[in-house]
């Protein structure tokens, strides 16, 4: 016994990696680590909404046939399976079944349900036994709340990653750039530099604005084809950006424009950062959903671009330590390219603090679009969120259950992402913890 | 020092520019066209605005330039689009043309349809099977939004069925046939090829962003297109409520949060401070639109206690000073403690923190070795240094109080700034919103000018760096 725990104590120190560390500081943070666990319970929850949370039987039988219903349910939006003839037609929950497991809240939160109107937790309520109970009540078409909030889960969390996802996609980047680069650190031929501004509006040009009715057409079918537009404009883009500098290589002979000049990175995308920072993001985003058709992709999509600004100064401020750091500079020695060097060896010894904002980030985007859904804005009339739950309240003050329990969860989840941020902010940098 | 100011005045500019670009360009993406928007008149209603009434509001907006500096468009495209007087035209036009990149040819067909409008508005009403008329006209009109050829061709076979079973409508027979022409010359000769050559075109100061920039610099902003009352007039008597809740609300933050944050960290690791900095996070962690809510239900509310108003400021015609000031507390105590709670929290942390960590300092010590009185060290010589990051954080308070004001005056029915702009994006009313963002982004702007200039006067490390 006593010698296996001295092993492990040495195994401890063997493995002194930076990350082996940081989680055992983060771990130390009890505050924090119950948080974390905390999320992952929330996270199953908006994972298995739908098996949680359904008007179908998770599995029955019906005319002697077994089915899984939220199953087959999946395989039909992807195109994959076909409903039989029984179940095309008609409420599920009036059919007659051989046996069926219902989830445990058999409601969508779109499900009417007429005899249960504006019914508070602890009324009395007309349903066939306590299963079919609205354990949260429901509001004036008999929506049920407690299904709204499972649902409402998976959108914020939803709201949260996509964001955070976008904002992490461009403050990488442009931080990493800033950072690594510096304002001398990247420098072009000064043809190069010519051909490549002019080719920026070039790119702009093909990528983008003649094919701007094609992209705007698609938003119509569907945002997946318009996605798929925009990835082509990318490419288009990216390709006369490629072509340019292959035909900027003839230029090289030309002692003038083949004169090296850096390019100040840095301070371009500083100011870019402070620009950005300086805009009310609220505002801005109040602004672009007053204009826009309603869509929580939309939403989540302006979130991330505005507040992509806190990670990438982490990364930038870490990549100015990490550039000086020996072992770029024998990257650079053995003859990696400096695009390498930059995202295989210098940002992935930068990622740590990025994780603080995202924590962070996370929680002011959930903050933001239930603040949205809460005024009615940016969210399509179909989609139950918490902000919209509880904007429920105002239009029936007696309804306490529509005040407390949306409130409540937006309140726990964004408490639970700011705990996670301070126990990583501790984690990740002793020098603040003492 | 003057060096550091001029520099932060010269981010400053471009700021404004890409804010007030950005306003621009949403404005003119928004839905509807802004002269029927002003006129308050329905397009598709029965009396359209004559295009002299059109032309002269349109002017007003000074929509009748082009949009910015430059464009930058393909060949096909004329550069006096903006030139065409609708905005409805200007938009099947450019579509049109983005299909087929024959300007002529395109521009042929729309006078064509326009040709065939005016005859059909000239036909007398009583002359004909009326149904027949309405449904040509329907038709016709269908035309300036169509630009897919099938819904076109079906436009173009319902109209001439109406036309040719109705006898009283033989005028329209030659313009259905030259605009059918016209049509057909239009899709079979496309030079699709010019849709792929960039062009350049400079149009110099004399346009709509310059010309709405400059009058928002003149506080100039337009008018409403609700009560059709300039916006600086509406603006001016809402902005004092704002301005006021504002004002006090960061007095009372900054009277509490420096006080509490000093007791919390000088009684650190104690109970007090613990209870405190847990109460101080749940504060700063509870979404003012919840309380706000969770207020207004239970405390504003017959059925549970009525203690607050739940909307408004408060009627004080005809009161006295006393009686008046009596009223307008009470219904503002509720919107303060919401505006005000989650900045609170926030500062006494950060007081808290700074106040660790200026205690822990050398000279710090040496007060206390030389046997100074611990208040006289805290409040005289600790305090300082720990108001630093106090002063940096004005600048994030600041923007947090304008976005707060927006969250409290709509729940609470304030007749400030941002239940103006939340009302204004509720009916659409374009002008007032982007006024209402650019002021906001101004003020958030400022807000960060001043911080920064500030925190150089008080760390010279800032402006040496």
């Amino acid at each position: 016994m006593f010698g296996r725990k001295k092993k492990s104590n040495e195994n401890q120190e063997l493995s002194q990696s930076y990350w082996a560390y940081v989680s055992r500081q983060f771990k130390k943070n009890k505050r924090a680590l119950y948080s974390l666990y905390l999320i992952g319970f929330l996270a199953i929850i908006a994972l298995l909404a739908d098996f949680i949370a359904n008007e179908k039987p998770i599995i029955c039988k019906y005319e002697g046939k077994v089915i899984m219903p939220v199953f087959r349910g999946y395989a039909v939006d992807l195109g994959l399976a076909k409903w039989p003839e029984a179940f095309k037609t008609g409420d599920w929950k009036s059919k007659e079944y051989d046996f069926a497991i219902w989830p445990p809240v058999p409601y969508l939160p779109n499900n009417l349900d007429y005899n249960a109107r504006w019914s508070g937790p602890f009324d009395k309520q007309e349903v066939k036994n306590t299963w079919w109970r609205h354990w949260l009540g429901t509001d004036d078409l008999g929506r049920d709340v407690l299904s709204g909030m499972i649902h409402g889960t998976r959108i914020a969390f939803m709201v949260g990653i996509i964001a955070m996802g976008i904002a992490c996609i461009i403050g990488i980047f442009l931080g990493a750039c800033a950072g690594y680069f510096g304002d001398t650190g990247l420098e072009l031929t000064r043809g190069g530099m010519i051909i490549n501004f002019i080719a920026l509006l070039l790119a702009f040009f093909y990528g983008f604005y003649s094919r701007s009715y094609a992209i705007s057409d698609a938003f119509n079918v569907s945002f997946g084809a318009a996605m798929w537009k925009i990835l082509l404009g990318v490419l288009i883009f990216l390709g006369v950006m490629i072509l340019a500098n292959i035909i900027a290589i003839p230029f090289r002979k030309i002692p003038f424009f083949n004169k090296k000049v850096a390019f100040p990175v840095d301070i371009a995308i500083t100011r870019v950062i402070e620009v950005i920072r300086s805009i009310p993001l609220l505002v801005i985003i109040l602004a672009i959903v007053a204009i826009a058709k309603p869509s929580i992709l939309l939403v989540m999509a302006v979130i991330g671009m505005f507040s992509w600004t806190g990670i990438a100064r982490f990364i930038r401020a870490e990549l100015l330590r990490v550039r000086q750091l020996e072992y770029i500079e024998a990257a650079n020695a053995l003859g990696f390219s400096q695009m390498r060097a930059m995202f295989k060896h210098a940002i992935p010894n930068s990622l740590s603090p990025v994780f603080i904002a995202v924590a962070f980030g996370i929680a002011s985007a959930i903050l933001t679009e239930s603040f949205l859904s809460f005024l009615g804005l940016g969210v399509p009339a179909e989609t139950i969120t918490w902000g919209k739950m509880l904007a429920i309240s105002r239009t029936n003050p007696s309804a306490w259950w529509f005040a407390i329990f949306p409130g409540f969860a937006i309140f726990i989840t964004v408490t639970l992402f700011n705990l996670i941020g301070e126990g990583l902010t501790d984690a990740l940098d002793p020098r603040l913890k003492q | 020092m003057f060096k550091y100011i001029i520099k932060r005045i010269l981010i400053f500019i471009p700021t404004l520019l890409i804010i007030s670009i950005m306003v621009f360009v949403l404005n003119m993406y928004a839905p509807g066209d802004p002269v029927y928007n002003m006129a308050g008149i329905d397009p598709q209603s029965s009396k359209p605005l004559t295009p002299e009434a059109y032309a002269s509001i349109k002017k007003d907006l000074g929509l009748d330039k082009p949009a910015f500096y430059f464009t930058l468009s393909s060949k096909a495209y004329p550069d006096t689009l903006y030139r065409i007087p609708k905005k409805e035209h200007q938009n099947l036009l450019s579509r049109l043309v983005g299909t087929y990149g024959n300007w002529d040819e395109v521009r042929a067909y729309h006078k064509s349809v326009e040709n065939i409008e005016a005859a059909v508005n000239s036909i007398p009403k009583d002359s004909l099977n009326p149904k027949a008329l309405i449904k040509i006209k329907e038709r016709v009109r269908g035309l300036y939004a169509e630009y897919e050829d099938e819904k076109i061709q079906k436009d173009f076979e319902v109209a001439d069925r109406y036309i040719t079973s109705t006898p009283s409508t033989s005028v329209l027979t030659p313009l259905m046939a030259d605009m059918k022409s016209k049509y057909a010359a239009m899709v079979n000769n496309p030079t699709t090829w010019k849709l792929k050559v960039p062009k350049f075109n400079w149009y110099g100061t004399n346009n709509q962003y310059h010309t709405w920039f400059i009058k928002f610099i003149q506080f100039d902003f337009g008018k409403s297109y609700q009560s059709k009352r300039p916006i600086s007039e509406e603006i001016g008597e809402r902005i004092f409520w704002t301005m006021l809740i504002s004002v006090i609300s960061l007095i009372i933050v900054y009277l509490l949060s420096i006080p509490l944050g000093v007791f919390s960290a000088r009684k650190k690791d104690t109970r007090a401070d613990s209870i405190v900095t847990t109460i101080l996070f749940i504060l700063y962690s509870l979404p003012s639109f919840w309380i706000a809510t969770l207020l207004i239900v239970f405390m504003c509310n017959p059925e549970y206690l009525e203690w607050f108003p739940p909307y408004g400021v408060g009627d004080v015609e005809g009161k006295g000073f006393f009686e008046g000031f009596k009223i307008r507390a009470y219904h503002l105590i509720l919107p303060l403690f919401c505006w005000s709670y989650g900045s609170l929290a926030f500062l006494s942390r950060q007081m808290r923190g700074g106040m660790l960590s200026v205690l822990r300092q050398d000279y710090v010590r040496t007060a206390r070795a030389k046997g100074i009185d611990e208040r006289k060290v805290v409040w005289k010589h600790a305090i300082r240094n720990s108001l630093l990051p106090i002063i940096t954080i004005f600048g994030s308070v600041f923007p947090a109080m304008i976005s707060g004001s927006i969250v409290i005056e709509i729940i609470f029915s304030l007749p400030g700034m941002g239940q103006y702009l939340y009302q204004a994006i509720v009916f659409k009313n374009f002008p007032v919103v982007s006024t209402i963002v650019m002021m906001l982004g101004l003020l958030t702007m400022i807000g960060y000018l001043i911080v920064d200039i500030l925190y150089a006067v008080v760390d010279p490390r800032i402006r040496f760096d």
